[in-house]
């Protein structure tokens, strides 16, 4: 029995849903008053699963839940909420249209009678007391993330949560931006607030905690304090077997000059410049990979080569031959090939499996009078299939029933196949399980070689390392070096995604 | 391979079962509500529901003319549903169809060219409703309303003082006897070939829809914007061309109606009244499926003619099958929810 | 010529009110998250309700009264299919549109043996103005109605969570406001206001029931809220002209004598509509989770 004072006991945590799936396996999850811990495990592992039970949002099918030693049997959120638990989502729940005032005011009427200026003046209190500054009349869809995570993090303190529950909180943050946060964390973990820390990342997991929870497909490998393993032992321990983090590549035979871009001007969704006069050059047989935090300019850049963003100012090039006013569908037929970071995007989940093989290239399945030759259609999808080892209830099943790694195989593979000059790629391994991240990364490799210009767009430093031949740096919509990747160490990389030139 | 046969036999199967249930309940439920009603205001429910499912079949050739202006307007309405635009202007659409039908075949006597023009005519409206959503912004629902309850006026205005009979009162010029559809001979006595011309237009939009690029287009829009951009369509495109489709059906479906069953429109507006609306729900008890919608065009057309058997024999009124089309209108509401809620399990089975 | 122009204006205020309460009514509900097309449905059916109690017993109140009620019931129909059965929101609209007006026509031909319209009944009495100008009370609770909901809307915490169910369900439920109760709410106190306009139709202003007496004014409303931005103040203007097309074309064909044109200008109030909403459509911002059902992760 630990002599130090518990915060949350979860004990033999079973949860399976109703369609069968079995999520966790009797885990056994403890945290100390006052710690840091980090809750570590791959996609799939069970880790949100866990902390939605501890947060109310589901109930286990098995087990019990301690808080503070008080045993807990949670019928919602707002009873977590009452017991001192608060969570902070991957992907916040703040309304994009209200200001920061409104929304934590919104948040707290819900548990207890307040006015505004009640709100405002607690609010304020706070600010001073852990040094969160945020705007509040601010509207939160103008803010950087950043200072949406923080409002979010003051919406858990502002209704006196003393377990603070952060999932994934660093995948939407520059270096910068991480290491405000930490300093954030530690102030809290000073003032006595516990601190649940999700996340997949090895490094951070290191610097940050206290002690680790490592998950494996749903059950728990083991309970670490931090100081006693390296990042090795922890990769081990997540995903079961010797993690070769090194990808066998021969190198690079460069041709010729296939791609240009020319001081490329793109506007966002919003109106706002995204892409800020950016040039680069793209050869054959070369990966180029792009590096930076998500929300950069990376998708604009990547959507205003495909043609699917209008370009406000700058060329575009293929094979000398300007391409800058060239429709989408016009820029496929010239040999160009993008795979958008979304599946939702790149495919049509009510759309069969054939259907969607042929989203990008029907003109190559069409009759002389605008006619589907669905034999042929059915063929393109076949071989696909086969050359991918893609896993398929039947070739006119929806694309929703395939699992994600399928999906991400057809759509990446359905470019491929058309063996396109310039592939350009955003996010190729996002959300895929070991074995698929492996396969597709050895297939770029392997187009890399028979000669095509590969343009890798990746949040994921490791993916980025590993695969490219060169690497060019993006921060708010400029590029800030390029070079091979011998020349760039972690830490370098990390600075200029936060926009120090380094 | 076996096992890759059963899968698709055993999806068709889940898929085609599904859907049946879906058709039986609404239909059921419609049934159900008609006749609780019908009680309620007093009227025999046995009998009035035997004479509607009896009489109303009865007469095969006036069965199928009549199904066939609902049938268009049940096409009228999906082919821009699965572009994701909500038509439901086919009422105006099929008010210039019949008029402009009445017009060109009265002057040239050309069958074929006033088909032709009923067509362009309420494709013309259809295009107007897509380029006021594409390029002003304007919803297609209010664009249709507004220009159904417009047209009912100009139409009615035409008729009355310049396209009129002027030797039968309250009626327009009538289409000349040497334009009308003909006859088919049939097991069943002589029917106009009006219901056939119909299936044939149907089939020539199932295959439109999924077996040429036109389709692929309008499809793949109507799922997701997004992708279509994506994989280098203009969704835009896909609002007007299935606009400018839709309306021509329902146009055709006006010109079905003035060429191959009554020749003329009366300055009641009845033979043309609520064609469009009815079309709606011949769509979706159709399932949204050209298909489909031929065999759900005859059941309202049921619905119709023994309506007005009825109201002959027993005085209830015939708007009983407005009610009937709006409860199963309603209840199929559901089943969009229903089938969201299963691959939404589905879904999350797969992911985790 | 003055009397003219304030008798189009008391006019205007009288024909303006049902646009006016089905719009407010519209607004709260889709501000929520939920768009009821059967707006068309509850005004005829809340009309024909109306005409009958108020036939029977011949106290116009009393018939208000019951078509605001028949409005609730719609609402709980129409919230129970969006919100809590998750169906598709403008089918069912379009449905009940149907099924309204067949039960009130089917209502018409049994209790009077009328295939148009039914016989008159008391109306609620009118307030004159100057000797000469009339307007309806209920002008002025509509109005009343809608600076209510203005401020209801967007000064207080409730109307913020209200907002919130329209713009984003997800983070409002997480913030612990119960979303699916919300728009059930939301949608019933809509309808009802829809059907407060369904019974003022009959017994506060046209005296009798008729099949078309709903004329489009359903989907005029629907397109007010658009163009009035989902603002209730906006409201009132975009109900008032709305309200001034319907008055010109009456006007004009009784100004106008000409027998053969009154369809054409029976026409103005469609076409007027359509070029409104049309050319000022523009920055209008709807509420970014309308239409669609809310699921639970």
């Amino acid at each position: 029995m630990n002599p130090r004072a518990s915060a949350v006991e979860m004990k033999n945590i079973v949860k399976i849903y109703p369609d069968g799936t079995i999520a966790l396996r009797g885990v056994n999850f403890n945290v100390m008053k006052g710690e840091i811990h980090g809750l570590l495990g791959e996609n799939g592992a069970g880790k949100t699963t866990l902390m939605r039970i501890l947060y109310g949002e589901i109930k286990p099918t098995r087990g019990e839940v301690r808080v503070f030693g008080k045993k807990v049997s949670f019928r919602g959120p707002w009873d977590a909420i009452r017991h001192g638990i608060g969570m902070v989502y991957q992907h916040f729940t703040l309304i994009p249209a209200f200001t920061v005032l409104e929304n934590l005011y919104l948040s707290l009427s819900a548990i207890e009678k307040v006015s505004l200026s009640d709100v405002e003046e607690r609010v304020k209190n706070l600010m001073e007391k852990t040094g969160l500054k945020v705007p509040l009349d601010a509207v939160i869809e103008d803010l950087p993330v950043g200072l949406q995570q923080r409002t979010e993090i003051l919406k858990a303190l502002l209704r006196n949560a003393k377990i603070l529950i952060l999932d994934e909180p660093t995948s939407v943050l520059t270096p910068i931006e991480v290491k405000e946060l930490f300093n954030i964390l530690r102030k809290l973990k000073d003032m006595g607030i516990t601190i649940i820390f999700i996340t997949h990342k090895l490094k951070e997991v290191k610097e940050i905690t206290d002690r680790i929870t490592v998950l494996r497909k749903g059950k728990v490998v083991e309970t670490v304090n931090t100081h006693e393993v390296t990042e090795v032992d922890l990769a081990k321990m997540m995903v079961g077997r010797e993690v070769f983090l090194k990808i066998e590549k021969s190198p690079p035979k460069i041709g010729k000059k296939v791609l240009v871009i020319e001081d490329l001007w793109v506007k966002d969704d919003r109106g706002l410049d995204a892409v800020k006069g950016i040039s680069l050059e793209l050869h054959e047989g070369e990966i180029l990979g792009i590096a930076g935090v998500q929300g950069n300019g990376q998708k604009e850049l990547a959507e205003a080569l495909a043609g699917i963003r209008p370009i406000i100012k700058g060329r575009v090039l293929v094979y000398g031959k300007d391409i800058t006013h060239l429709s989408t569908a016009e820029r496929y037929r010239l040999g160009l090939a993008y795979v958008p970071d979304s599946r939702t995007i790149g495919l049509i989940y009510d759309m069969t499996v054939t259907e969607n093989s042929v989203l990008t290239n029907l003109s190559t399945v069409l009759s002389k009078l605008m006619r589907i030759l669905w034999n042929r259609a059915r063929s393109v999808a076949s071989k696909i299939v086969n050359e991918f080892s893609i896993i398929i209830p039947s070739y006119d099943s929806p694309v929703r029933y395939l699992s994600g790694g399928n999906q991400q195989k057809l759509m990446v593979g359905r470019e491929i196949i058309r063996e396109p000059k310039i592939f350009i790629i955003s996010e190729p391994t996002h959300g895929l399980d070991v074995n698929a991240t492996e396969f597709i990364r050895k297939l770029l490799i392997k187009l890399r070689d028979r000669g095509k210009a590969i343009l890798l767009i990746s949040t994921d430093l490791d993916e980025i390392l590993q695969l490219s031949d060169r690497i060019a740096v993006i921060y708010e919509g400029k590029i800030m070096a390029v070079g091979r990747p011998e020349e760039f160490t972690l830490e370098r990389l990390g600075l200029l995604m936060g926009g120090v030139r380094a | 391979m076996l096992k890759a046969i059963r899968d698709r036999i055993r999806a068709k199967f889940e898929d085609y079962t599904t859907t049946t249930i879906e058709i039986v309940a609404s239909a059921t439920i419609g049934l159900i509500v008609g006749a609780i009603i019908l009680y309620m205001f007093g009227y025999d429910v046995i009998r009035c529901y035997s004479i509607v499912f009896t009489k109303g079949v009865r007469d095969i050739n006036y069965l199928l003319t009549k199904a066939s202006p609902i049938m268009m307007t049940g096409l009228a309405f999906t082919i821009p549903m699965i572009a994701g635009v909500f038509n439901i202007g086919g009422e105006g659409q099929l008010y210039v169809g019949a008029l402009t039908s009445i017009l060109v075949a009265y002057y040239t006597h050309n069958i074929l060219l006033a088909a032709t023009t009923g067509a362009l005519a309420g494709a013309g409206i259809g295009a107007l409703i897509a380029l006021l959503k594409v390029y002003r912004g304007v919803n297609e629902v209010i664009t249709a309303i507004m220009l159904n309850w417009t047209l009912y006026y100009i139409v009615l205005y035409l008729i009355t003082n310049i396209y009129y009979d002027p030797t039968i009162p309250h009626q327009s010029i009538p289409v000349p006897e040497d334009a009308r559809i003909g006859y088919i001979a049939s097991p069943w006595g002589s029917i106009r070939a009006t219901f056939f011309i119909g299936v044939v237009l149907a089939l020539i939009a199932y295959y439109v829809l999924y077996y040429t690029k036109l389709g692929y287009l309008l499809r793949v829009s109507g799922l997701s914007p997004r992708s279509a951009k994506y994989a280098g369509f203009d969704p835009n495109k896909a609002i007007i061309y299935s606009m400018i489709l839709g309306g021509a059906f329902a146009g055709i479906g006006g010109a079905l109606l003035t060429l191959g069953y009554v020749p003329y429109i009366d300055t009641t507006m009845s033979i043309v009244f609520g064609q469009g609306f009815t079309g709606i729900g011949v769509a979706l008890l159709g399932r949204n499926n050209p298909i489909g919608i031929i065999f759900s065009s005859i059941f309202f057309s049921v619905l119709i003619i023994g309506g007005q058997m009825m109201e002959l024999l027993t005085g209830a009124p015939p708007e009983l099958a407005d009610v009937l089309t709006g409860v199963i209108v309603i209840s199929l509401a559901l089943p969009y929810a229903y089938r969201m809620m299963i691959s939404y399990v589905r879904t999350r089975r797969m992911i985790q | 010529m003055i009397e003219d122009i304030l008798s189009i204006l008391s006019n205007t205020l009288i024909y303006m009110v049902p646009i006016l309460l089905a719009s407010i009514g519209e607004i709260i509900n889709e501000r929520s998250g939920v768009v009821n097309i059967g707006l068309e449905g509850i005004l005829t059916l809340a009309a024909f309700t109306a005409t009958v109690l108020t036939f029977t017993t011949g106290n116009p109140c009393l018939g208000l009264i019951i078509g605001l009620l028949v409005g609730t019931a719609s609402g709980i129909l129409h919230g129970v299919i969006s919100v809590y059965l998750r169906g598709d929101q403008i089918i069912c609209g379009i449905g009940f549109n149907a099924f309204a007006y067949g039960i009130s026509v089917m209502g018409l031909v049994t209790i009077w043996q009328q295939h148009g319209a039914s016989p008159p009944v008391d109306t609620l009495p009118m307030i004159t103005i100057a000797g000469r100008y009339s307007i309806s009370p209920l002008t002025i609770l509509a109005l009343l109605i809608a600076v209510i909901a203005w401020y209801w809307l967007f000064k207080t915490s409730s109307g913020l969570k209200l907002r919130a169910c329209g713009e984003d369900p997800h983070a409002a439920e997480a913030m612990g406001v119960n979303v699916l109760r919300t728009r059930f709410l939301a949608t019933i106190l809509g309808a009802t206001l829809a059907g407060l306009g369904g019974a003022y139709l009959a017994v506060g202003w046209i005296g009798q029931f008729t099949r078309a007496i709903a004329a489009g004014r359903g989907f005029i409303a629907l397109a007010n809220v658009a163009f009035s931005n989902w603002n209730p103040i906006l409201a009132i203007l975009g109900s008032f002209i709305f309200g001034f097309f319907d008055v010109l074309s009456t006007y004009l064909q009784i100004k106008v004598q000409a027998i053969a044109l009154t369809y054409p200008l029976k026409a103005i109030p469609y076409i007027g509509t359509l070029i409104v909403v049309a050319t000022f459509i523009g920055r209008a911002r709807m509420p970014k989770a309308l239409g669609k059902p809310y699921i639970k992760e």
